[in-house]
């Protein structure tokens, strides 16, 4: 039965993208690369949500700057339980171009702890679709 | 059936209560597949709106430090219960009469805006600011929708009241025996602008795309609805579809309750159809191939278009009756 209800409730995962500084060339991806009708994500029952509330699996781009830190983390504490990281493109993971810059001095996984990490800059759509699965496959052990 | 028995009957299990969820939920399901479709896309299976409410049961429900708890948490489940009860409300042509003492339109069109007034108090209990724009964008719509949604019923009104002897006659019964008599109220030429007005305060009662402006996630970050998670969200959710379910049956009774089957299992079936059909031309097709308004160019498109047309169709309804 319990089986039975994660393989339920992991079909419906809602998506918040969260933008800690990043240049706009991942969310271009995450927002309209991944949601075109080419690459329909809805089909597994994904839906981005406007509020962190309502979010399962959350995806973070940027080098997670000085200025957005404390944001990030505060709007990342009110996402409710069980949640998901995963951490888009190359700056999260090491800064990127960003890296030794003196405005982004932390990289994510030193903050938060992050479940997935798709490298790129920008990662192709399918690279991301593909993290948000692994997100998944996460997301069940949770549950 | 009869008495307390009956009244429970009606309200858990039809025609409100589970009844009207399994229909809310198949036709959200229906309306985002097809929206899906039109964007030549797969969409998400019919059976999603389920999905997403089991998942909401599992989620950590969260509240605000700084809302005002009790407020906070009955609000979702007071505006569940008043749609709950205006389901219940609502005749099945054929199979359900409608319940004696709230068979009745204006008391509908009271309880209709229950759901409303518990998402401002929910919101406005929330202590976001986003909750507070969605709380006077979502006043300003229910003031206008509700102009031309008076005027039809006031029409639909006169018309049964014409019937049965009397100024204006708004019981529900009366409105579906007198279509039974004279065939439906949609194929007089008079109430089409009245039908269509109606059509066009669907999307508005529901936050569906051009007047989701109360909700805009794009914006305003779901407005009303920002600071809820887990159940009480879920709670929302289901809210609305129990509404979705009760806007589209409440103008098949008032427009085309006839022709109904004779076994009630047809009667359903048909019932069931005409909602559908109801869904699809006012929610879908709309939300498919139209963008979201601002909140003063949906105020004025309520306060020209439909009470416009609701208005003509109360003038022709007043002259055919009494001169």
């Amino acid at each position: 039965m319990r089986n039975v209800m994660k393989n339920i409730v992991q079909k419906s995962p809602w998506i918040y993208r969260i933008n800690a500084g990043s240049c706009n060339g991942c969310d271009v991806e995450m927002a309209t690369a991944a949601l075109i009708p080419r690459y329909d994500v809805e089909r597994l029952g994904c839906k981005y949500c406007g509020s962190p509330k309502h979010a399962d699996i959350v995806l973070i781009s940027g080098p997670v700057t000085e200025v957005v830190k404390d944001k990030v983390l505060r709007v990342f504490n009110e996402i409710p339980y069980p949640k998901v990281v995963v951490a888009v493109g190359i700056c999260p993971i090491s800064g990127g171009v960003f890296r030794d810059s003196y405005a982004a001095r932390n990289t994510l996984d030193s903050l938060i702890q992050v479940d997935v990490n798709v490298p790129g800059c920008p990662p192709r759509p399918q690279a991301i679709i593909d993290g948000i699965a692994k997100a998944l496959e996460i997301w069940k052990t949770m549950l | 059936m009869s008495g307390i028995m009956g009244y429970f009957y009606n309200l858990v299990v039809f025609p409100g209560g589970l009844f009207a969820l399994a229909v809310g939920m198949f036709f959200a399901g229906i309306d985002r597949k097809i929206y899906a479709r039109m964007q030549r896309r797969v969409g998400p299976p019919i059976y999603q709106p389920i999905i997403d409410l089991i998942k909401l049961m599992h989620k950590e429900t969260l509240i605000p430090r700084t809302s005002n708890q009790k407020a906070f948490r009955l609000a979702p489940l007071a505006g569940f219960a008043g749609m709950l009860v205006l389901v219940t409300c609502i005749p099945v042509p054929g199979v359900f009469q409608g319940i004696g003492q709230l068979d009745n339109l204006l008391l509908i069109l009271y309880i209709l805006a229950i759901p409303a007034i518990a998402l401002m108090v929910g919101a406005s209990s929330s202590g976001s600011p986003f909750g507070a724009v969605g709380v006077s964008r979502e006043m300003v719509m229910t003031i206008a929708y509700e102009v031309p949604l008076i005027i039809v019923i006031l029409t639909i009104g006169i018309k049964a009241g014409n019937a049965s002897g009397v100024l204006a006659d708004f019981s529900l019964k009366s409105i579906i025996s007198l279509q039974k008599e004279t065939g439906s109220i949609l194929s007089d030429i008079t109430m089409v602008p009245a039908f269509i007005a109606f059509l066009c305060c669907i999307p508005g009662t529901l936050g569906a795309v051009p007047f989701d402006i109360p909700e805009a996630e794009t914006e305003i970050a779901e407005g009303p609805i920002l600071e809820y998670s887990g159940i009480s969200l879920g709670l929302f959710k289901l809210t609305g579809w129990l509404k979705m379910f009760a806007v589209s049956a409440l103008a098949t009774v008032l427009f085309y309750p006839v022709p109904y089957g004779s076994h009630w299992l047809l009667s359903v079936f048909l019932f069931i159809l005409k909602c559908l059909f109801t869904i699809l031309i006012s929610v879908t097709l709309v939300r498919a191939t139209m963008a979201r308004m601002r909140i003063d160019q949906a105020y004025k498109f309520y306060l020209r278009i439909p009470t416009g047309l609701a208005l003509l169709s109360l003038v022709l309804t007043i002259f055919h009756v009494h001169v």
